[in-house]
């Protein structure tokens, strides 16, 4: 994604990424599933309680591809689930699609 | 250090399997119980807890237990409607599992008996009841700390990392291993060289996470449900053919491993056989990887 004009940060758990979450809404939310201690489904549980992240636009990207996990990313509003591997440009497409980044070799 | 034991209560996975072709193996679903001194720690709760439970009402030295569910799928807990001290008065049961909080563990604890699918709730239940929530992935049990961590299985699964003695025993009853290196294979015309470039990172970041839950165990009592054949028409269903377990546990230096999780199909002659092949593979690897099949009634001191 270092070829599109979008601020990403990173976070390495639920736990990092909460305090982040609590004053920051981001255009596009991107989880993973299995995550030390808490799993990326359980994060987004949580985070669909606050009135900041009802309609956070989120999309999984996950190697823990299963009918049940999809299935709870649909109830909790998830708009994309990418299982991996993905193509560069799969991902690409989404970003692109949710946040309307532009690829920065178009501003060049 | 207390004098500690392990036992397997049941080791399919499923279903049951009662019939007389497989009790050499056994026919109960998961449930291990470690014990050590007056601490008991019961890791699922398949129709295996039923057997322990009748044995636990005819001692008097323990009255308390934690069960550490991985799942709530019905192997798992299938035998708590019919665990003879949840309804005797003077018993506690502390349960962990995956859920936000204690009341959404016990509300899936509690799920399955509810009419009409059987007669009485848990408030019928006379033994104390706790629900456990962890500050982290971390906490202790009388000498055992246990930690847990989500593995490959539908729905959030943990797999447990119990250290005790010394000894790190892992119990991780249903997980995929080398979960993306299938769907990579299965869909490796789709994607560039430079694409297998990153999907080689992508492989080993999903193995450091694996690893840090198998490295160097004492014990590891992992999923091996399907032969090759029988995984090829099951990939993606949660459970590991036992090769992979094998070669997941010699990557991860692991001492002793237990498959577990047999398929209810499997009969005696067939858990034999898988065995057999298990032993061969870890010869010509030249691993010194210890491989058990798990059978009902094994008892490991640790």
């Amino acid at each position: 994604m270092e070829n599109l004009d979008i601020d990403l940060t990173v976070f390495a758990s639920a736990e990092e990424a909460w305090p982040y979450l609590q004053s920051n809404t981001p255009n596009l939310l991107i989880l993973s599933i299995i995550l030390p201690v808490k799993d990326g489904l359980s994060l987004l549980r949580e985070l669909r309680q606050l009135p900041a992240h009802q309609e956070t636009p989120v999309i999984i990207v996950s190697s823990k591809d299963y009918t049940q996990d999809r299935n709870v990313a649909k109830e909790l509003g998830v708009l994309e689930f990418i299982p991996k591997p993905m193509s560069m440009q799969t991902i690409t497409d989404v970003v692109v699609k949710y946040t309307q980044a532009n690829l920065k070799s178009d501003n060049n | 250090m207390s004098k500690a034991q392990l036992r397997f209560w049941g080791v399919r996975g499923s279903y049951a399997a009662p019939f007389s072709s497989h009790l050499g193996v056994g026919g109960n679903t998961s449930c291990v119980e470690i014990r050590a001194g007056d601490h008991l720690l019961i890791c699922d709760a398949g129709t295996g807890i039923i057997p322990l439970g009748n044995e636990l009402v005819q001692q008097d030295k323990i009255r308390e237990m934690l069960v550490i569910l991985t799942h709530y799928h019905w192997d798992h807990v299938c035998g708590l409607p019919f665990f003879v001290p949840a309804f005797v008065p003077d018993w506690k049961i502390n349960f962990f599992g995956p859920g936000a909080n204690p009341g959404a563990i016990e509300e899936h604890v509690s799920a399955q008996m509810k009419a009409p699918y059987f007669p009485v709730g848990t408030e019928t239940w006379l033994a104390e009841t706790n629900y456990l929530s962890p500050k982290s992935d971390s906490f202790q049990y009388g000498p055992m700390k246990i930690n847990f961590s989500n593995v490959h299985h539908p729905g959030i699964t943990y797999g447990y990392k119990i250290e005790i003695n010394g000894k790190t025993i892992i119990y991780a009853s249903d997980n995929e291993c080398m979960f993306i290196e299938k769907s990579i294979k299965n869909r490796s015309d789709e994607f560039s060289e430079e694409e297998h470039d990153l999907f080689r990172e992508m492989i080993q970041e999903e193995h450091q996470s694996e690893l840090n839950l198998f490295k160097d165990a004492d014990i590891l009592i992992h999923d091996a449900q399907y032969t090759s054949d029988d995984y090829d028409k099951k990939q993606g269903w949660g459970h590991s053919c036992y090769i992979d377990t094998i070669n997941t546990a010699i990557h991860a230096n692991v001492k002793e491993l237990y498959l577990f999780h047999h398929d209810p199909n499997y009969d005696d002659a067939s858990m034999e056989a898988i065995h057999k092949h298990s032993n061969k593979i870890i010869k010509e690897k030249g691993s010194s990887l210890v491989c058990h099949i798990a059978k009902e009634g094994t008892i490991i001191d640790i």
